[in-house]
């Protein structure tokens, strides 16, 4: 997968599942995600899986917290490191 | 340089990064806006380390250690950066060795002027230095240059070792208050450092983690708050330091009203399920029981608060947790850092095992584990504090329970998508409505679970329910309207904006900060503290007994009851309820004999002395004569002219604490002895028929059945103002014994048994609680029996009020009046020894012991002078005056 999708591919499935009927301009790549609730523990885990079946990476336990998936950039920059 | 890597391992770029204070780079005006933020600060730190002396919150080494880090503050702040953790982790070195040795401010005077030699000064440093020699070497083995397994492996052994002498405290007395903080400190905080250190989340070094393992306030605190090392090292002055030194202050500041909203709760609230006699008080027990949690959320407020005036901006430990609108929202908003631990260690990393299974048995199994693990952890601390696990139904039931609750919740939640919003939206009433109802239903089905959780027994937990039946229209609306009241709060600050407390602490997510109104509000809530009181006193005299009630760390009347009740089932106080850790408990051997001095008997009597015993009770020795009596050899027919009184009363007329010539009756007798108030008689002799735990109705059948048998002149019936509250476990034990009353007995036994509808199958808790009615109706006629048997017989019968050591529970006042009304409309002659201890200020001081309330040597010395007083009059009226006029004779 291009890098470039990566950004765009968590936002639509963030959008579809979490915040149905917002505006996808309002949702940045800076938009903090679990640090306001966004994402709950469990949404966490639900996003994980999806990371994992749509960029064929596996990530650790350690791994699915705030540093890497509290907005669209971390994520972006987790899922490269991951891949690298 | 903040960090400086401890191992040779790679620590990466993980560092810790510290905000710059910003007074370097402002001008002179800014930096006086500086240095006025910083003296705020200090006057608000100082007010609250008054407020926490003046109220003695918690402990006496609480009240230093805030000192301590007072103190401590001020220099931490005005050091440069880079020695500011250093110095931290020093303080808590230093915290440790004084607060553990309770290296006080007399221990210092004492060895300076001489009073105490080094070596006994020395000595005062054992058991912090042990503590600190056995962290380190715990640290010291998960740095070891060996692979990671091999060093969880020795840390588990190591741990193992340590539980195991913990078990076994008793093998090393001078360190043994060490183990608890120890335990504290280390048995979770190892598995947290352990984790991060395998993943390298944070930067690792001496200072961190002697700062993280001995963190300052955890020598007062066995039960302290879990933190996450890398939260630890991450917020270390993650921003510039008034925001985070004026929240630590705000929440030390709450931590302290939540301390002092739990001593009115444990105080006053209708916690004694013995007691309980409506539905109204099963709700406000419940509730009390629930509120009691405040002591832990208080305590941990404090303890984080106190943690932010050194840099370390944590998140906050717990979050409007009464006002959860769903069971997920409680676990989240309750012990927050607890959550995040087990997440982190259990639930997240059972969950990646187990997703292939798919999400709702992955969560399913995940949390069920989660709290399995919760359980287990509970129990080992439970032991790290008490020195035994804690494995009861009760206690893995209410965990499992509470696994139920919050996995039907999460199932729900995560099959049903909650509403999200990237921008904060309005919210309708009818959402707050809705919010409210649910937060209303949670709290009250939290109140059950808590009480349920709470209750000694299983017994106990059926009896509050039985209690409730039955209940009144008003009470019905007084529960509905506190739970309308939970309802408008939470729809009013209900509302989490957050619904998990990861990255709580960046100021991203939080609300504008304002300094100088959160400073002026603390400042004045502290002062309020300190003066209020004595205004209020002042104006309303009434509120200072419970001002009083509310200073310092005293046992409530449901506490003071179960000891007594613990003292007459002889339980182990061990059993008391989880909270009640911090209490002192008996020493071994204290009542050793207690066994071997009481025998059982198969008459209504119960029990009796074992003749010619001698033992320990009240850790003093203890004698029993040849006629079984706890008191000196006495022949059974009475000697000529000899005035012969037999004294009936309990434990503590027995003299359980005092030796056998301090019991008040011996001095008494004595003292006619020496004195000879009636010429008639040349000896006075008290024969003692006093048995522990005899009740009135036990002790007129005594009288009945063994004390005419001694042919006495007088009879004296002692009654105190517990009396009452005892009153039922003499004809439980009878209905669970099947033993019956004799005849007399019989008619009044079994129609109270009738209209009270118990019988010995019942739970023992659950008979107590119905008999209760019906104590002062037995009380009634105990006295009238005891006034025409003895009327009957030609022997004088008296009633002596005897008063409690201590009425911390104050009741003294109004059972004292209720029960010498009973004796004295029962026509008999009462004598209030209750003066008595008017002249001690300290009344606690006539207990032998915290865990024994019955009365020192001095207490029965100022009983007997009292007694001496007023029984001469009443029994030798004419032949003392003229002794007196004898002996005045030159």
């Amino acid at each position: 997968m291009n890098p470039q999708e990566i950004k765009p591919t968590v936002k639509t499935f963030i959008l579809n599942e979490y915040l149905p009927g917002e505006d996808p301009a309002a949702f940045t790549d800076t938009t903090p995600l679990m640090t306001t609730g966004i994402l709950d523990s469990i949404a966490v885990l639900k996003v994980v899986t999806f990371l994992e079946n749509q960029f064929g990476i596996t990530i650790e336990p350690h791994e699915a917290v705030v540093e890497n998936l509290n907005t669209l950039s971390d994520i972006e920059r987790f899922v490269m490191s991951k891949k690298a | 340089m903040l960090t400086k890597t401890l191992t040779s391992e790679p620590v990466g770029e993980i560092k810790a990064v510290v905000v710059e204070p910003s007074v370097a780079r402002c001008t002179p005006r800014s930096r006086f806006a500086a240095l006025a933020t910083f003296l705020a600060i200090v006057a608000q730190f100082g007010l609250i380390v008054m407020v926490v002396g003046y109220w003695q919150l918690e402990s006496l080494p609480l009240a230093r250690l805030m000192a301590l880090a007072f103190a401590g503050f001020v220099i931490h702040h005005l050091l440069p950066v880079r020695f500011r953790l250093p110095f931290f982790a020093m303080l808590s070195l230093v915290a440790v060795i004084t607060g553990v040795g309770h290296f006080g401010p007399n221990i210092w005077r004492s060895w300076l002027i001489g009073k105490m030699t080094t070596t006994g000064f020395l000595y005062h440093l054992l058991p912090g230095s042990t503590l600190i020699g056995i962290g380190l070497g715990l640290i010291g083995l998960c740095h070891l240059p060996i692979r990671f397994a091999a060093r969880v492996g020795l840390v588990a052994v190591a741990g193992a070792g340590l539980a195991f002498l913990r078990g076994h405290s008793q093998w090393f007395p001078d360190v043994s208050e060490m183990w608890v903080i120890l335990g504290s400190m280390f048995m979770f905080r190892l598995m947290i450092y352990l984790y991060d250190l395998k993943h390298r989340t944070a930067p690792f070094s001496l200072a961190h983690a002697v700062s993280y393992f001995f963190l300052l306030p955890n020598v007062c605190f066995p039960l302290f708050p879990v933190v996450d090392y890398k939260t630890f090292c991450s917020t270390y002055y993650n921003e510039d330091w008034p925001p985070i030194y004026q929240t630590g202050l705000k929440w030390i500041f709450r931590g302290v009203i939540q301390l002092l909203l739990y001593r009115i709760i444990y105080q006053f609230a209708p916690l004694d399920v013995y007691k309980l006699t409506s539905a109204l008080d099963v709700a406000g027990c419940m509730l009390g029981m629930y509120l009691l949690y405040l002591r832990i959320s208080g305590t941990f407020h404090l303890i984080v608060g106190l943690l932010h005036m050194f840099g370390f901006n944590l998140p906050e430990t717990h979050h409007l947790y009464l006002l959860a609108s769903s069971f997920t929202d409680f676990w989240r908003r309750i012990n927050i850092y607890w959550k995040d631990f087990v997440m982190k260690l259990f639930f997240y990393p059972m969950h990646f095992k187990l997703r292939r299974m798919g999400t709702v048995w992955a969560l399913s199994l995940a949390t069920l584990g989660t709290f399995l693990a919760t359980w287990l952890l509970h129990s080992w601390q439970w032991f790290w504090i008490r020195g035994m696990p804690l494995f009861n139904w009760k206690d893995f039931s209410f965990w499992m329970i509470l696994a139920v609750l919050v996995l039907v919740t999460a199932i729900y939640e995560t099959t049903r998508v909650r509403k999200r919003t990237l921008t904060p939206s309005r919210v309708t009433l009818r959402q707050r409505l809705i919010l409210g109802l649910q937060a209303a239903g949670v709290f009250s089905l939290m109140c059950i679970l808590w009480a349920y959780w709470s209750c000694q027994s299983w017994a106990e937990f059926e009896t509050l329910i039985d209690a409730a039946s039955r209940p009144t229209f008003r009470e019905m609306m007084i529960v509905l309207g506190t739970l309308l009241l939970v309802c408008v709060c939470a729809m009013l600050w209900g509302r989490s904006s957050r619904e998990t407390s990861e990255g709580r602490s960046t100021p991203a997510t939080r609300a504008p900060f304002h300094f100088w109104p959160s400073a002026a509000t603390v400042a004045i809530g502290a002062l309020c503290l300190l003066i209020l009181p004595s205004i209020a006193t002042r104006v309303i005299p009434r509120l200072k007994p419970v001002i009083a009630r509310l200073h310092g760390d005293t046992l409530n009347a449901r506490d003071m009851a179960q000891q007594r009740r613990g003292y007459y089932e002889e339980l182990d106080v061990g059993g008391m309820d989880n909270w009640q850790w911090h209490n002192a408990e008996e020493p071994e051997g204290w009542s050793r004999g207690k066994k071997a001095f009481y025998r059982e008997r198969s008459d209504f009597l119960l029990k009796d002395l074992a003749p010619s015993m001698s033992t320990v009770l009240g850790g003093t020795p203890c004698t029993s004569n040849s006629l079984g009596l706890r008191d000196r050899e006495y022949q059974r027919a009475k000697p000529a002219k000899t005035y012969r009184i037999v004294l009936l009363g309990a434990s503590n007329d027995m003299g359980t604490g005092v030796k056998d010539d301090q019991t008040y009756e011996n001095l008494v007798e004595d003292r006619l002895n020496a004195r000879v108030p009636d010429a008639r008689y040349s000896r006075y002799e008290i024969l003692n028929l006093s048995v522990a735990a005899d009740t009135i109705l036990q002790r007129v059948l005594r009288l009945e059945e063994e004390g005419f048998g001694f042919q006495p002149d007088a009879a004296i019936l002692s009654v105190t103002a517990v009396d009452e509250q005892v009153m039922a476990s003499h004809i439980r034990k009878a209905l669970i014994q099947g033993v019956e009353p004799p005849p007399g007995y019989r008619e009044v036994v079994e129609s109270v048994v009738h209209r009270a509808r118990v019988n010995g199958k019942m739970p023992a808790v659950m008979i107590d609680r119905r008999l209760q009615p019906y104590f002062t109706e037995l009380c009634k006629w105990s006295f009238q029996r005891f006034a025409q048997e003895c009327t009957q017989r030609g022997v004088r019968p008296l009633v002596i009020y005897r008063p409690m050591p201590a009425d911390f529970s104050g009741m003294e006042s109004a059972a004292r009046r209720q029960i010498i009304g009973l004796a004295r409309n029962a026509g008999l002659e009462v004598l209030d020894l209750s003066p008595a201890f008017d002249s001690v200020a300290d009344r606690s001081s006539l207990m032998l012991a915290k865990w024994d309330d019955h009365t020192t040597a001095l207490g029965h010395r100022l009983l007997a002078d009292m007694l001496y007083e007023g029984v001469v009059p009443l029994l030798f009226a004419s032949q003392s005056t003229q002794q007196v006029s004898h002996l005045e004779k030159p």
